[in-house]
């Protein structure tokens, strides 16, 4: 037996074993570390603070939890959410990252560790990122091996496609999400292998946990019954997989329906319905396999044959009759976005709103997933090649993962992953490959032996082959037993392998140089993967765009803090009861930092206000006044980026008011009068519509004295402002921050005399008013 | 939360107390005019206690603002034809007086002056200038410009007013809700150039055209007032010699005396806030058997709301609860009123008026609105703001009848495995041993 290079030869099997399992525990540790180290970015470039739009609200409602407790929390009905209409937050929210925190603040103080409640909110995201590389490995461990599952964490660990919603500060839903989910995905796999009631359990546990943690849960929920049903139509039936789904369904669904957010959902939903309908199926499934075990007539079995398609098909039917009658609530439209891209923009705007439900852009693969992405068809490929249970389902998340993907930026998350695990599997198929001394025997050339490393130089190599050879094994077992479409599959898979095997009489590695090319080539991809990984998370996901920062041409670093003086002066200078309006995005933060009542925030429940909302902003001064008053609104707050050049302001997003206010006042706004000939613009040429809009004349009131009577320009449009700038009647402005980013309006109060405040505004500045004549009492008689 | 708990009772009927300040008044006297001719109006303010301090339209001292706070609680402007004035008497200042509850009695005439402007800004329509108020009914000696002018009644006048001597300007009333009319022209009485015949053309066509631009008729109004959003009051009256006491001591007509001492002595006693002002003393609200304002109500509680009103008595100069006011209402409302109820008086205890309702069964942020404006009195505005909530997790029942199929199936569940248990355990080897090989 040749070897490439030579082993040490006089270790004990236990050695090694001990050894290999004491560099596990510490490869795990630092992949933690630096999973944890690696998302800290956030704290050093800025500091310990929370993140983006919804993290506002979690830390918010984090700290009613830890303050008031969880009944209170439970029942809390926020009154500044949504003025008039308030927010039944302890029903509208899942609970599962507050409850999390809640724990963690808990347990430490009762350890006598006072630490601030907001610093468990930042790290909590690094925290479980750490947990996540830990179930990725497991995961991946249940795969192949744990060399992959090594991997395969390291990968997830550090992957932009996580870190882009794990950072510290980033403090949502899907911080502790992805652990949830590969947990579940783990424990279902195992639940699946072992054929065990109690690891279908743990799966619905932490499916609940996940159900109270996430509104993507729903990808679980048809994930699993998608990985059984195709496992039945693959001819897998066992006694495992109807052992592990029944224990998986039925008390992950009743558990789910305890969170008052999801409630009767799981029986009343469509998305919810293929995990009921496969679980109808495995019954059936189950009683004709019970039955065929007991009866041998060949007619029989094709009679329940018979039966059993009928049944499904009244099942289906019946579904689809309940639907049709109201019972059961037909697919959301987010659902429906996911399969027509074009469909959220026409009818449901508010959703076609946000950034990150657009379709992925090419690049952004790369840029959060870098050469993994190139890695990943081949570990589905291999796959394919060993297509145990657990590998057709990484194949059905594969496949799933990648098209939603590709709809949806933010779901580029769930895709992360699988990638990671299938990008583990083929590398470390290929390293196991180029790492293994052993050399093909040139003499010996057998055709088509089952195991051409007679003698394992070490154990691994020997587990690796032994198993293997197990895999064969089970490949060949399956075959006959498999359906048509097991059949095919593994036909279609095992004759590749047949063929190749009969091209080249023995595979294998000869001599040190191929090894190290590869094993080189290999360590540098790794390298710039971590490279390109640091580079992108200190620089394009740690911002937390609640602070900005710019660079100047020296280098030196400038912090634009405009949102939070903003906020501070609102929370410092108004009266508590004051009613903020500005665009939802900006609801939460107002909430969070300001303390002020908001007409509508993040939580964009109710589609109607906020185009209220968008009606005030884009109709002139005296139609958008009675609206501001009707809801008790005292300042409006918009952003504007044109002095610095922020493009993500209200003027860029005033289309989109524009729309969703046309939604339900279709008579009173039209989108295209905000155009002037299909073009948006806000200089001289703007449309009159777009130059009335209250939107406009906060944005630029006062703009034009910043230049000095030269042409105003706004940076972020690259248009010329008109020198003569818009004026207030009903508004007048209370603040306008250090870099004009945030502009607050104050809402005037009825006229002392009951005028008009454009007519008193007119009186104030001295003009002269028309005389008027008394007014006809009667019609005119000639008239 | 603690912020909409705490009560936000915006009470604008509360203006200012009785201070021996508040009784500061400044006449603003032409110096074309005498003092002496107006003793009678004059003497009769300082004998009810109001100190009286007067200074030409183009003194520049006394101010009426210092660093824009009022130095005076009630400006007079009698000078009808002044022109111009100093620097602090321009109709802004003048609007601004009011926001600062400063009460204002104006003269006007049928000149154009600053004050024709202010007048237009409280709704007021003047007749082209130089058209003062003509009257040829009934006949008598004077000139057709000197009207005896009957006074109809009105909560702000005593009654039984006989006619008043009027001369000047009349004026047309806007749609302003907040105009108080006090005397109106008599009916057979016109604006007209009064030295020319010129303008009965204008106005026969004007009365062709349906009353556009007709200065006739009663509609017309001499002397009104106008009670601003803060509860500050102002008086336009039509021409200054009814305040005179030439005027006051004219015979009629008819023989008798004039009403004009006493009708500008209440319309005085009106626009320097001695009658007719009201104010919210307290509201307050909690649920039927409480007594307590909660923090948050939940949708269908009963609820009960109390307010307490008085009025301001003159004659002691002090507050005294108001039980008079039959026509309270009180909203409950959430962007629109859901509901809106009568607020009874209490019979018994003097200034409460008190109703009890339901919640309604709709949760969100809702307002106790009372909204009382009627034309003389002060306006009674406040807004309490509340939460409604749905209930809580232990406010449901417990039990539901409906309900009981899922009882029954828990029960039956719970009792079949039990059944189920037991046979298990207690049953042959051989089904155990079938059932296990099964499960494999």
């Amino acid at each position: 037996m040749p070897a490439a290079y030579p082993l040490p030869s006089d270790l004990s099997p236990a050695t090694v074993t001990n050894t290999a399992s004491l560099l596990r525990i510490i490869a795990l540790a630092l992949i933690s570390g630096a999973a944890i180290a690696s998302r800290l970015f956030a704290v050093i470039n800025f500091e310990s603070i929370i993140h983006e739009f919804d993290p506002w609200f979690n830390y918010r409602a984090t700290k009613v939890l830890a303050s008031q407790g969880f009944y209170e929390f439970w029942n809390w009905f926020d009154p500044t959410a949504w003025y008039p209409l308030g927010r039944v937050v302890g029903g509208t929210i899942y609970p599962g990252l507050m409850a999390t925190s809640g724990v963690i603040y808990n347990l430490l103080h009762a350890l006598n560790l006072p630490v601030d409640i907001r610093n468990i909110c930042v790290l909590l995201a690094p925290g479980f990122s750490a947990l996540t590389a830990w179930a990725t490995y497991m995961f991946t461990k249940e795969l192949k091996d744990e060399s992959a599952g090594l991997l395969a964490a390291a990968f997830i660990g550090i992957v932009p496609g996580y870190i882009s919603r794990s950072v510290a500060g980033s403090y949502d839903n899907e911080a502790i999400a992805i652990f949830l989910l590969m947990f579940t995905f783990f424990a279902w796999i195992k639940a699946l292998k072992q054929g065990s009631a109690f690891w279908g359990t743990i799966a619905a546990v932490f499916y609940f946990y996940m159900v109270a943690a996430w509104g993507g849960y729903a990808f679980i929920t048809n994930m699993i019954p998608l990985h059984a049903l195709v496992l039945l139509l693959m001819g897998r039936f066992t006694g495992r997989l109807y052992v592990a789904y029944s224990s998986w369904y039925a008390i992950g669904t009743l558990s789910s329906m305890q969170v008052p957010f999801v409630g009767f959902q799981p029986v009343r939903t469509s998305e919810h319905m293929a995990a009921l309908g496969v679980f109808g199926l495995l019954q059936i499934v189950a009683f004709a396999q019970l039955v065929r075990a007991h009866v041998s007539s060949k007619q029989f079995q094709e009679l329940l044959f018979a039966a059993v398609i009928s049944v499904g098909l009244i099942g289906f039917f019946g579904i689809v009759g309940l639907t049709y009658k109201g019972w059961i609530a037909p697919w959301t439209g987010r659902f429906y976005s996911l399969w027509d891209t074009g469909y959220a923009k026409k009818y449901i705007p508010i959703i076609a709103s946000v950034s990150e439900h657009q379709p992925t852009a090419w690049p952004s693969f790369f840029m959060d997933l870098h050469f993994l992405i190139f890695l990943f068809p081949a570990g589905v490929v291999m796959c394919f090649r060993t297509l145990r249970d657990e590998h057709v389902f990484v194949i059905i998340y594969a496949v799933v993962a990648s098209y939603f993907a590709g709809v949806m930026v933010r779901l580029m998350l769930t895709l992360t992953p699988v990638v990671c695990v299938s990008a583990a599997v083929a590398l470390s198929s290929l390293m196991d490959a180029y790492l293994d001394p052993s050399e093909p025997n040139v003499e010996d050339d057998k055709n088509g032996s089952s195991t051409p490393h007679s003698t394992g130089t070490t154990p691994s190599t020997a587990l690796a082959t032994s198993k293997k050879t197990k895999k064969n094994k089970e490949k060949e077992a399956s075959a006959p037993a498999g359906g048509v479409l097991g059949e095919l599959v593994s036909n279609v898979t095992s004759s590749a392998v047949a063929a190749k095997s009969a091209t080249t009489a023995e595979r294998g590695v000869f001599g040190m140089d191929t090894r190290l090319i590869v094993l080189l080539n290999s360590l540098g991809l790794l390298l710039f993967f971590v490279v390109h990984c640091t580079w992108v998370t200190s620089n394009a996901y740690s911002s937390p765009s609640v602070v900005l920062s710019s660079t100047s041409p020296d280098g030196s670093k400038n912090i634009i803090d405009d949102f939070r003086e903003a906020y501070h002066w609102l929370r410092q200078n108004t009266a508590e009861d004051a009613v903020v309006m500005s665009w939802w995005d900006y609801g939460y933060q107002i909430a969070g930092m300001a303390d002020r009542p908001t007409l509508v925030d993040n939580n964009t429940w109710n589609n109607t206000h906020i185009a209220t909302v968008g009606k005030a902003m884009s109709s002139p001064e005296d139609i958008a006044y009675p609206i501001l008053r009707k809801h008790d609104v005292s300042y409006v707050l918009i952003i504007f980026g044109g002095l610095i050049g922020y493009s993500g302001d209200d003027i860029n997003k005033f289309l989109w008011m524009v729309r969703i206010a046309q939604g339900v006042w279709p008579d009173e706004i039209q989108e295209p009068n905000y155009f002037n000939r299909g073009e948006y613009r806000v200089d001289s040429e703007a449309a009159p519509a777009m130059r009335d809009s209250l939107m406009y004349k906060m944005s630029y009131y006062r703009f034009a004295e910043l230049f000095g009577g030269q042409q105003p320009v706004d940076r972020v449009r690259g248009q010329h402002v008109p020198i003569q700038g818009p004026t207030l009647d009903y508004l007048e402005e209370a603040y306008t921050s250090e870099n004009w980013i945030v502009r607050i309006y104050e809402v005037k109060k009825d006229d002392v005399l009951g005028r008009d405040l454009k007519i008193a505004n007119a009186f104030d500045q001295g003009k002269k008013r028309k005389r008027t004549k008394p007014m006809s009492r009667r019609k005119s008689i000639s008239a | 939360m603690r912020l909409l708990s705490s009560a936000l009772i915006t009470l604008l009927a509360l203006t200012k107390l009785s201070f021996a300040s508040s009784n500061s008044v400044l006449v603003v006297l032409d110096p074309s005019l005498d003092r002496e001719d107006y003793s009678i109006f004059f003497g009769g303010l300082e004998e009810r206690g109001y100190n009286l301090t007067f200074r030409a339209p183009k003194d520049t001292s006394p101010a009426i603002t210092n660093y824009g706070v009022p130095n005076y609680d009630h400006v007079i402007l009698f000078a009808p034809d002044t022109k111009s004035y100093a620097q602090d008497i321009t109709p802004q200042s003048l609007v601004g007086l009011l926001s600062e509850n400063t009460n204002l009695l104006i003269a006007l005439s049928p000149k154009q002056t600053p004050l024709t402007s202010l007048a237009a800004e409280f709704s007021l329509i003047l007749p082209p200038p130089e058209t003062p108020l003509i009257s040829h009914h009934p006949a008598r000696s004077e000139p057709p410009t000197t009207i005896p002018v009957p006074v109809s009644s009105s909560p702000i006048l005593t009654p039984g007013i006989p006619p008043i001597w009027f001369t000047g300007a009349s004026h047309a009333l806007g749609s302003t809700p907040m105009l108080v009319p006090i005397l109106r022209a008599p009916a057979e009485s016109f604006a007209a150039d009064p030295t020319s015949d010129a303008d009965s053309d204008a106005l026969v066509s004007a009365s062709e055209k349906g009353g556009e631009g007709l200065w006739a008729g009663s509609q017309m109004g001499l002397v009104t007032g106008f009670q601003t959003n803060v509860n500050s009051r102002v008086v336009f009256a039509g021409g200054v010699n009814m305040f005179s006491d030439e005027y006051a001591r004219k015979e009629l007509p008819s023989g008798e005396l004039p009403g004009n001492a006493l009708f500008v002595t209440d319309v005085a006693a009106w626009v320097f806030q001695e009658k007719m002002k009201l104010k919210i003393d307290a509201v307050d609200h909690h649920r039927v058997g409480e007594s307590e304002a909660p923090e948050k109500y939940t949708i269908n509680d009963e609820i009960v709301y109390t307010a307490h009103i008085s009025a301001y008595d003159s004659e002691t100069s002090t507050w005294k609860p108001y039980s008079g006011i039959d026509d309270l209402q009180l909203e409950f409302t959430m962007l629109d009123p859901h509901i809106r109820t009568s607020l009874p008086p209490v019979p018994g205890s003097p200034g409460t008026y008190q109703v009890q309702f339901r919640a309604p069964d709709r949760h969100g942020v809702f307002k106790f609105v009372l909204n009382w404006k009627r034309k003389g009195y002060s306006y009674l505005e406040s807004s309490t703001t509340v939460p409604v909530v749905p209930p809580r997790h232990d406010q449901y029942p417990r039990f539901l009848s409906a309900a009981w199929p899922y009882y029954a199936g828990a029960i039956s569940t719970s009792v079949g495995f039990f059944l189920f248990s037991a046979l298990w355990l207690a049953g042959d080897v051989k089904g155990e041993r079938k059932k296990g090989s099964k499960a494999e």
